[in-house]
C-alpha cells in the first residue's frame, strides 16, 4: 500500500499504463528486427508473410556485407586485447601509487567518454589524413583503443577498489616481488572486472559508427559504417538480418556482463 | 621509508613505467587531434578568429544551432515527462519484478544505435507498422509522416535518452524514505499533495542529473538526426560532417566542432557539480 | 477484566492479519477508551506493529471490524482516519524546515496562514524548541527530532496518536527523559495514545494499561500493577519483571488446602485466579524481591548453595543453586554493613505463602 503517492488507485493505474507504453516503445525497436529478418528478401515486412532464411543467405553471400563484419570483428578483438594490455597496468599504477598528478592522468584516460564523438572523429580525420593513417586498419584500431580505454579503466579501477589490499601487503611481507604480486595476487582478483571491461570494450568497438565513418574507406569499412550508409541510402531488408545478428550478440554480451557482475557482488 | 607508504604501494619509477604507454597513446590519439582541431579553426595562414566570425554570420550555422537546442531541450523535456511516471512505476515494484522491468528499460542501452534506427524506420516509417495499422483502421485515409522529419528525430532521441532519465530518477526515488509518505498519509495528506510536497522535491537531484545527462548526450547527437531526420533537422554534429565532406571546409568544420566541444564541456562541468565524479562516468556510459 | 466506562476511541472486533504464510495477528478484540494511554508490549515479531498499522490503515485486515471514534474505519483510507503517528526514525521531511514540517498537517487541513503560525509557535513552545523553527531536521539531535515529530502530531489535535517504538533510536538517558515528556504531554492534552514498545520498563513507566502480546495474540491486558503482581500465565510472569518458577503437581494438603508437590519439596500455595484441577501440572511464581535468605526459619523455603551475589546499587541479588540444578534468585535491599553468605554456603530461600502465585503450566512446546 505504501506507494510513492500514497494509496491512490487511480494514480497508480495511470502511471502503470504510461509505464507499459514506455516499456513497449523501448523494447519493440530492439526486438522487431528478429521477425523481420526471417521475411521475404523483396521488402521489409512485419509480420513476415512467409518465413525464409533468404536475408541471411544474401548477407553471407555478399562480400561487401560479410567482409565488413569480418573487418569489424577483427578490429573489435584487436582493440579489446590492446586496450587491456595498456589500460590494466595503468589502472593498477593509478590505484596503487602516490604519483603526483595521477588524478590528472585519470582525467585524461576518462576524457574520451566526455567529448562528443563527432569532435574526436573530425580531429582524428584531420590528424590521420596528414599521417597517412586514413583508410587503414591500424588507424581505426588506434582510434578505438582511445575510445574504449575509459570503459576498461572504470571497470578495472572499481575491481581494484574492491580487491583486498591486505593480500598484497601480506605477499610483500612474505617476500614476493612486485611482478609476482601482480600476476599471482592482483590479477586473479581482477579477473571478473577485467572480463566485464573487455566485453564492454568489445561491444563498444563493434557498434562504433561515427569515428569509423570518418576514418575508414572502401578498403577498411566496418559493419556499422556499412549499415549506416545502407540505412541512409537504400534501406535493404538485409539490414534486418544484420541487425538480428548484432542484437543477439549484444544480448549475449550483456548477459555475460550481468552474470559476471552478479558473481563479483556475491563474492565480495 | 616514509611512514605513509605501505608495503603494497608502487614506487614512482614502476608507476611511471606502467602509465607511460597509455599516456603517450592518449596524448597522441586524443589530445593531439583535439589540438589539431582547435588549431585548424584559428589558423588561416596565421592566427585568426575569422572562422568563428563567419559562423556567427552564417544562417545555416545559426539555424543548425537553433535546431540543436530545440531538439536537445525538447527531447529532454519529453524524456523527463515520460520517464518520471515510468521511474515511479519501477520504484513501486517489489525488487524481483523491478529487475525484470529494468531489463526492458536497459535493452535499448545494449542495442546498437543502427539497429534501433533501422527498427524505428520499420515501425514508424511510411510503410511501417504504425502506419499500416492506422491505414487499416481508417480504410487508408490516415497516414502520419513520422520519419525523416522532426518527429522521427524526437522518437529516435527518446528511445536513446529515456533509459538514462529513468535510471537517474529511479535512483532518487529508491532512496526516498517511504515512511515520509506514510507519515504524510496519517496526517491526512492526499495523493496529489504527497506528490507535490514530498515525492517531487525529494527526487529533484535525480531529475536534475537526468536532465543534464540527457542534454549532454543529445547535444552531440549525430546518427539519429542523420538517419531519422530530414534536411531541415540537421544538428551541430551533422554540420561538422557536412563541412568536412560536402564543402571540404575544414576550418568551418573545426570551428563548429570547437563550439560543440565548449558547449558539452560546460554541461559536463555542470553535471560534475551536481553529481560528483560518479555523474561524469554515467554521462558517458 | 478491565471495565472501561469512558466512551471507546478505538474498538477492534475480531481483527486479524494473515500474510502469505504467517498469521501476523490472530483475531483480536481490543477496546481503547478516550484519553487512555495504552501500550502494546511484547517480544519482536509478536504482532505489535501489525496491530498498530491495522489501526492506522497502512495494512488491510484479513478479518474483523475496526471502529475509530464511533465510525467504522475498516476500509477507510489512512488519510481520512484523523490519526497522528510518531515513527521510530521520526519521518521528518528532510527538505522542509522544522516550521514547515509542523505546518504541513495544518496546511492539509486548510488552516489559515496566521492561524498556522500561531499554532506552530504554540507547540514549539510546548516542547521548548522555539529556537530551532528555521532549521532543517538533520541539523538537530535525535531527541530534538523526536520532539519535533511529536509536535507535528500534537499540532493538529488528532483524536488518537499512534507511536511505534518511538524512542528505540535514542540512548537510555534520553529515552527516559522522553518517556516523562510524552507522559506529561498526555496528561496535559488528554489525547488518546497507543504506544508500541518491547521494553517492559518503558511500558510500566508510561501506561494506563498494558496489552501484552505473544505470537500474534493478546496474552494479557491490564494496569501495570496487574501485569506485574497478577500475571495470568508463565509468559506474562517471565516477560515482565524477573521471576522464580517452581514446577510441580497440584495436590490437596493434610488440611485440604492446596499444595504444590515439586522436586524441591511440597509447598502451600494460594488459590489460583482460575481454578486448576487437583493432580494437574502447575507452576508457582515467587518474585525475587519477595524472597529472603535465612538460616533455617519457619517460613516456606527451599535450600541450596550460594552461587553468586551481585550488587545492583540499591539491591543485592543472590543466586541460589538448588539440589535439582535450578537457580533461585533472591533480591534483598542493600544495607550498610551488609554481610553476604560466602559462596558455596548452604542457605535457605524463603517466602510467605501468600506472596506466591499459582499459574497453569504452559502448554507443551
Ligand atoms: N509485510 C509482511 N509480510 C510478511 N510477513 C510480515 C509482514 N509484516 C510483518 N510480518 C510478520 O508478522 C509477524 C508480526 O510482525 P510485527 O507486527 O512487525 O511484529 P512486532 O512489531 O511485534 O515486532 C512477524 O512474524 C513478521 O515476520
Ligand atoms: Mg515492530
Amino acid at each position: 500500500m505504501n506507494e510513492l503517492f500514497g494509496s491512490s488507485r487511480a494514480a497508480r493505474r495511470i502511471t502503470s499504463t504510461l509505464a507499459w507504453l514506455c516499456y513497449l516503445f523501448l523494447l519493440v525497436p530492439s526486438l522487431i528486427v528478429i521477425p523481420i529478418s526471417f521475411g521475404n528478401p523483396g521488402q521489409i515486412e512485419f509480420p513476415p508473410r512467409q518465413l525464409t532464411l533468404d536475408l541471411y543467405r544474401q548477407f553471407f553471400t555478399d562480400p561487401a556485407w560479410w567482409g565488413s563484419m569480418v573487418q569489424s570483428l577483427l578490429v573489435a578483438v584487436a582493440t579489446t586485447l590492446l586496450t587491456l594490455l595498456l589500460a590494466v597496468p595503468a589502472a593498477y599504477a593509478l590505484a596503487r601509487s602516490r604519483l603526483p598528478g595521477r588524478r590528472g592522468l585519470q582525467g585524461l584516460f576518462m576524457m574520451p567518454m566526455l567529448v562528443p564523438v563527432i569532435v574526436l572523429g573530425l580531429g582524428l580525420y584531420l590528424q590521420f589524413s596528414s599521417w597517412g593513417l586514413l583508410d587503414t586498419t591500424a588507424g581505426i584500431i588506434l582510434a578505438h583503443i582511445m575510445l574504449t580505454t575509459p570503459y576498461i579503466m572504470v571497470s578495472v579501477l572499481s575491481g581494484l577498489k574492491h580487491s583486498d589490499i591486505a593480500l598484497e601487503t601480506v605477499a610483500a611481507i612474505m617476500g614476493a616481488s612486485r611482478v609476482t604480486i601482480f600476476f599471482r595476487v592482483v590479477l586473479p582478483q581482477l579477473k571478473a572486472a577485467i572480463a566485464v571491461g573487455a566485453l564492454f570494450a568489445f561491444l563498444m568497438s563493434l557498434d562504433e559508427v561515427v569515428v569509423a565513418y570518418f576514418l575508414t574507406g572502401t578498403q577498411t569499412m566496418t559493419l556499422p559504417v556499412k549499415m549506416f550508409s545502407s540505412i541512409r541510402w537504400e534501406l535493404t531488408p538485409v539490414l534486418a538480418a544484420v541487425s538480428t545478428l548484432l542484437t543477439v550478440l549484444s544480448l549475449l554480451i550483456a548477459l555475460g556482463i550481468i552474470a559476471l557482475q552478479r558473481k563479483t557482488e556475491a563474492s565480495s | 621509508m616514509a611512514s605513509s607508504t605501505s608495503a603494497s604501494d608502487l614506487g614512482p619509477g614502476t608507476a611511471l613505467l606502467l602509465l607511460a604507454p597509455l599516456t603517450v597513446l592518449m596524448a597522441a590519439i586524443l589530445l593531439y587531434p583535439l589540438g589539431v582541431t582547435v588549431w585548424t579553426s584559428v589558423n588561416n595562414g596565421g592566427f585568426t578568429l575569422s572562422a568563428y566570425a563567419d559562423l556567427a554570420q552564417s544562417t545555416l550555422f545559426l539555424k543548425v544551432l537553433r535546431n540543436t537546442f530545440e531538439i536537445a531541450i525538447g527531447g529532454t523535456l519529453m524524456s523527463l515527462v515520460i520517464g518520471y511516471p515510468v521511474a515511479m512505476h519501477l520504484a513501486a515494484q517489489p525488487p524481483t519484478r523491478r529487475t525484470a522491468y529494468l531489463i526492458m528499460v536497459m535493452l535499448p542501452f545494449w542495442t546498437s544505435i543502427l539497429v534501433k534506427s533501422f527498427a524505428l524506420v520499420a515501425v514508424f516509417g511510411n510503410q511501417g507498422l504504425v502506419n499500416q495499422l492506422l491505414g487499416f483502421l481508417s480504410g487508408g485515409a490516415i497516414k502520419l509522416p513520422m520519419m525523416f522529419n522532426r518527429v522521427g528525430v524526437i522518437l529516435g532521441m527518446l528511445n536513446f535518452l529515456l533509459p538514462f532519465m529513468i535510471l537517474s530518477i529511479l535512483g532518487s526515488l529508491l532512496s526516498l524514505d517511504r515512511r515520509l509518505i506514510l507519515a504524510a498519509e496519517t496526517m491526512g495528506a492526499g495523493p496529489l499533495r504527497i506528490f507535490w510536497r514530498i515525492t517531487l522535491p525529494l527526487s529533484m537531484p535525480g531529475m536534475i542529473a537526468g536532465i543534464l545527462i540527457n542534454v549532454t548526450l543529445s547535444i552531440g547527437m549525430y546518427i539519429t538526426p542523420a538517419l531519422l531526420g530530414g534536411r531541415q533537422d540537421m544538428m551541430v554534429a551533422n554540420l561538422v560532417d557536412f563541412y568536412t565532406r560536402q564543402t571540404l571546409d575544414w576550418t568551418a568544420a573545426s570551428a563548429t566542432a570547437v563550439v560543440l566541444l565548449v558547449l558539452s564541456g560546460l554541461l559536463v562541468a555542470l553535471l560534475g557539480r551536481v553529481r560528483g565524479a560518479a555523474g561524469l562516468s554515467e554521462a558517458g556510459a | 477484566m478491565t471495565v472501561t466506562t469512558a466512551p471507546a476511541m478505538v474498538e477492534l472486533q475480531g481483527v486479524s492479519k494473515r500474510y502469505a504464510d504467517v498469521d501476523a495477528l490472530h483475531p483480536v478484540d481490543l477496546t481503547i477508551a478516550k484519553g487512555e494511554f495504552v501500550t502494546l508490549l511484547g517480544p519482536s515479531g509478536s504482532g505489535k506493529s501489525t496491530l498498530l498499522n491495522l489501526i492506522a490503515g497502512m495494512v488491510a485486515p484479513s478479518s474483523g471490524r475496526i471502529v475509530i471514534d464511533g465510525r467504522d474505519a475498516t476500509t477507510l483510507p489512512t488519510n481520512q482516519r484523523g490519526l497522528g503517528m510518531v515513527f521510530q526514525n521520526y519521518a521528518l521531511m528532510p527538505h522542509m524546515t522544522v516550521f514547515e514540517n509542523i505546518a504541513f498537517p495544518l496546511q492539509v487541513r486548510k488552516v489559515p496562514k496566521a492561524e498556522i503560525r500561531r499554532r506552530v509557535g504554540a507547540v514549539l513552545d510546548l516542547i521548548q524548541l522555539g529556537h530551532v523553527a528555521n532549521r532543517r531536521p538533520r541539523e538537530l539531535s535525535g531527541g530534538q527530532q523526536q520532539r519535533i515529530s511529536l509536535a507535528r502530531c500534537i499540532v493538529y489535535n488528532p483524536a488518537l496518536i499512534l507511536m511505534d517504538e518511538p524512542l528505540g533510536a535514542l540512548d537510555k538517558k534520553l529515552r527516559e527523559q522522553m518517556q516523562l515528556e510524552i507522559k506529561r504531554l498526555h496528561a496535559e492534552l488528554g489525547i488518546t495514545m497507543l504506544y508500541v514498545t518491547h521494553d517492559q520498563d518503558e511500558a510500566l513507566t508510561m501506561s494506563d494499561r498494558i496489552v501484552l502480546m505473544n505470537g500474534g495474540r493478546i496474552e494479557q491486558q491490564g494496569t501495570p500493577d496487574t501485569l506485574y503482581f497478577r500475571p495470568e500465565t508463565v509468559f506474562s510472569a517471565e516477560f515482565i519483571g524477573s521471576s522464580n518458577l517452581l514446577a510441580g503437581t497440584l495436590e490437596a494438603g493434610p488440611d485440604g488446602a492446596p499444595v504444590l508437590r515439586t522436586a524441591l519439596g511440597t509447598f502451600p500455595v494460594p488459590a489460583p485466579d482460575r481454578p486448576i484441577e487437583r493432580g494437574a501440572k502447575a507452576m508457582l511464581l515467587v518474585r525475587p524481591e519477595n524472597m529472603t535468605l535465612q538460616r533455617g526459619g519457619d517460613t516456606v523455603h527451599v535450600t541450596g548453595r550460594i552461587e553468586d551475589s551481585i550488587l545492583l546499587g540499591g539491591v543485592v541479588r543472590h543466586f541460589v543453586r538448588c539440589a535439582d540444578g535450578s537457580t533461585i534468585i533472591v533480591q534483598e535491599l542493600n544495607q550498610p554493613g551488609r554481610v553476604d553468605a560466602e559462596r558455596g554456603h548452604e542457605v535457605a530461600a524463603g517466602w510467605l505463602p501468600q506472596h506466591g502465585r499459582l499459574l497453569p503450566a504452559p502448554p507443551a512446546g
